[in-house]
């Protein structure tokens, strides 16, 4: 049951590295956005349709708002969507080994992970804009929440497979396909809800609620910039649906059990997203401190306590 | 200026521009004086009923992330240089569709002390729809009318 490898420049520039992991990026938003249309009785988007919005972003006119420092209004961008590529290559995309791993990459493909969204606080930042302001701030105090919950609720499965390297949890997991869902549900739960938070989807997009701050901390992009954080946040979709399914679900043998998993999980997180109204920031900042956390650490408490025991 | 012909790489590229842009138009929403009778038949369009996501149409809250901007009612003295900063907030290639009659020619408000003139007084339009207000299916026939024009090559 060992999964598959891939020679190093293939996964750096196709495989789970570059192109995959982008286009993989578009047909998940295409899923998960046909899905929340279908809830609300929708016919939704045409299949192409991300990456029609990415072609056109990218071919659109970039204009740079006086006051900004230029070099961080081109660079932000370009970093937040490299940190996002090169984390999938700790992380057994599509149910391929990982391209590289090394004793504890979680934690490594965790902040490469939260490079995105700081990125995204600082584009807002860097931008004299009052709503890109405020977004940037949201933004930011989101990360703080939900960022500790969803590391913690990730350890457990680590704490279990006695091991911090993700391709070797993958091969544990594989072996016991459903310990981890039955033995630690909280820790699952918390999981996947954070990476909703992460991702900042409904009900977790006050930083980008259009209703009240026009787009966040995007606010003052156009074309390019906008497109890259597109495809970051995309790629940051595929890699935290692999991460919950290769943790949780029982591990991503091969590519058939790597989609059945990852669209499984999508769908849930597709009918969640319709389900609930937004949070305001403080309400998402108290549900992730005051139960997400708790929920987390119970989680792990429990996961100590039978190891200590066994 | 370039005089040669383009290339047939360039010619692809240009191809999937088009593509793009024809299926991907992400509209913003301004009221530069109207009664709102059309900002409501606007909302009506978008909601699931209509589901103009179908088309790639998504209504965006900044106008830096728009291409066309959906703007209604005669444009007052107040919102003139308002409508003008929205316009210029819009990176190229942008469109202006104006909706209802008063935006074609002020309407009943036209000759009024506190109106500058219709939209086309104030920046170019590219598409009008006229109605008071227009139906929803004809404010998507508008746009889609907008995307046709697209399709044709600019000369």
């Amino acid at each position: 049951m060992n999964n598959l490898t891939v020679p190093p420049l293939i996964a750096f520039l196709f495989f789970p590295g570059g192109l995959f992991l982008m286009f993989g990026g578009m047909a998940y938003e295409w899923i998960d956005r046909k899905l929340v249309a279908r809830f609300q009785n929708r016919i939704g988007p045409r299949w192409f349709q991300p990456l029609a919005d990415v072609v056109k972003l990218l071919s659109k006119e970039e204009i740079i708002p006086q006051g900004v420092d230029r070099i961080l209004f081109y660079l932000l961008p370009v970093l937040a969507l490299s940190a996002a590529l090169a984390s999938a290559l700790y992380v057994p995309i599509a149910g391929f080994a990982p391209a590289y791993s090394f004793k504890g990459d979680l934690v490594v493909t965790l902040y490469m992970l939260s490079v995105l969204t700081l990125c995204l606080g600082l584009a807002g930042a860097n931008t004299p804009n009052r709503f890109a302001l405020i977004g940037a701030t949201r933004t930011l105090t989101q990360l703080f929440s939900y960022e500790a919950p969803f590391l913690l609720a990730l350890l457990g499965p680590a704490i279990v497979a006695g091991t911090w390297t993700i391709g070797e949890i993958n091969f544990y997991t594989q072996l016991h396909p459903w310990q981890m869902i039955l033995t630690q549900p909280l820790g699952f739960v918390v999981a996947l809800v954070g990476l909703m938070g992460k991702l900042e989807l409904p009900p977790f997009d006050a930083p980008e609620a259009e209703t009240e701050i026009v787009a966040g901390a995007l606010t003052e992009y156009s074309g390019r910039g906008l497109a890259l954080f597109r495809i970051g946040k995309n790629v940051e979709l595929l890699i935290g649906l692999t991460l919950v399914s290769a943790f949780y679900l029982g591990g991503v043998g091969n590519p058939l059990l790597f989609v059945v998993k990852t669209v499984g999980l999508l769908f849930v997180m597709a009918v969640l997203q319709s389900l609930f109204a937004r949070l305001r920031i403080d309400q998402t900042v108290g549900l992730w401190w005051r139960i997400g956390a708790l929920l987390a650490l119970l989680n792990l408490l429990v996961v100590a306590l039978f190891r200590a025991l066994a | 200026m370039e005089t040669s012909l383009p290339t047939p790489w360039q010619q692809a590229l240009d191809k999937l521009r088009d593509w793009a842009r024809i299926n991907s138009p992400w509209a913003i929403h301004y009221n530069s004086g109207s009664c709102n009778g059309c900002d409501i038949e606007i909302l009506a369009t978008l909601t699931p009923r209509y589901d103009i996501e179908r088309f790639g149409i998504k209504l965006q809250g900044s106008p830096r992330h728009a291409d066309v901007l959906i703007c209604t009612g005669p444009v007052t003295r107040q919102s003139r240089d308002r409508l003008l900063r929205i316009y210029e907030q819009m990176p190229d290639p942008k469109f202006v569709v104006a909706v209802g009659s008063c935006g074609i020619s002020g309407g009943a408000f036209r000759g009024c002390y506190n109106i500058v003139g219709d939209i086309s007084a104030v920046i170019p339009v590219n598409v009008y729809i006229p109605g008071c207000p227009p139906r929803p299916e004809a404010i998507i026939y508008g746009v889609v009318q907008l995307l046709e024009t697209l399709k044709k090559p600019v000369a």
